[in-house]
């Protein structure tokens, strides 16, 4: 009976210590401040072509060039940022790269952010391909070609 | 192997892109510069830079942090004028 009595009362201790322990986690939860956002942009498409308008997205879409055109590749993002860096990495079809330049941006919304690339003496025709990175990271790429 | 898997432009001569030029531009806002560090302090009458450096971090010989940071208007560093706008940097 002493042992019954030895054993629920080990019990009731655990239990109580459980109750304890749960309401000061819950009571800590309640009183931390709401995680600082800091926001998160994504990449939702890239376009290709000849001309950007005033809001930087391609009027003339083509993914085929011609040696002395001006390349663009507008990055449309979602979403809102403090301070990403988007980039654009344009790769010829051996490798090597042809040219990587970066923006940074604050988006507070839909925004589009374009890259743009020309040659003087006219691109050698092939196969190109531009590889967009968002801080770092990649996100779309888009393969072109110049005939 | 090319990265679009073309093994017959392998013998072509590498092509020249170095004249490549490039440019880009965004609808959305530029990140907010960051704020400034230090501060600032305008020379008084009597001061020099030992001076500022024991009023500002205690230690009269770190006047050169001073003079390293205003190199652009400090050409003598016995040398300082009231009325001059010094950066002041982080201890």
């Amino acid at each position: 009976m002493f042992r019954f009595a030895q054993r629920v009362s080990v019990l009731m201790a655990g239990l109580v210590l459980t109750l304890v322990a749960t309401n000061c986690g819950k009571k800590a939860d309640q009183t931390l401040p709401p995680p600082a956002s800091t926001g998160v942009v994504t990449v939702t498409a890239v376009e290709m072509g000849r001309a950007v308008g005033g809001d930087k997205r391609v009027t003339d879409k083509t993914d085929e060039f011609k040696p002395n055109d001006v390349i663009y590749a507008s990055v449309v993002t979602s979403g809102t940022s403090a301070n990403s860096t988007l980039k654009a990495r344009w790769t010829f079809q051996d490798g090597q790269v042809v040219e990587e330049s970066e923006q940074a941006i604050a988006p507070t919304g839909d925004a589009a952010t374009e890259f743009h690339i020309s040659k003087p003496d006219g691109w050698p025709a092939g196969k190109y391909r531009v590889e967009v990175f968002l801080d770092g990271s990649p996100t779309q790429a888009k393969d072109f070609t110049v005939k | 192997m090319g990265i679009f898997g073309d093994d017959k432009k392998k013998d072509q001569p590498k092509a020249d892109f170095s004249n490549v030029q490039s440019g880009s531009s965004s609808t959305a806002p530029k990140p907010a510069a960051p704020a400034p560090t230090g501060k600032t302090y305008v020379v008084q009458k009597g001061d020099s830079l030992s001076k500022i450096a024991k009023a500002e971090y205690g230690d009269a010989n770190d006047w050169r942090k001073i003079y390293e940071a205003n190199k652009d208007i400090i050409k003598n560093p016995d040398l300082i004028h009231p009325g001059q706008s010094l950066k002041i940097p982080p201890a």
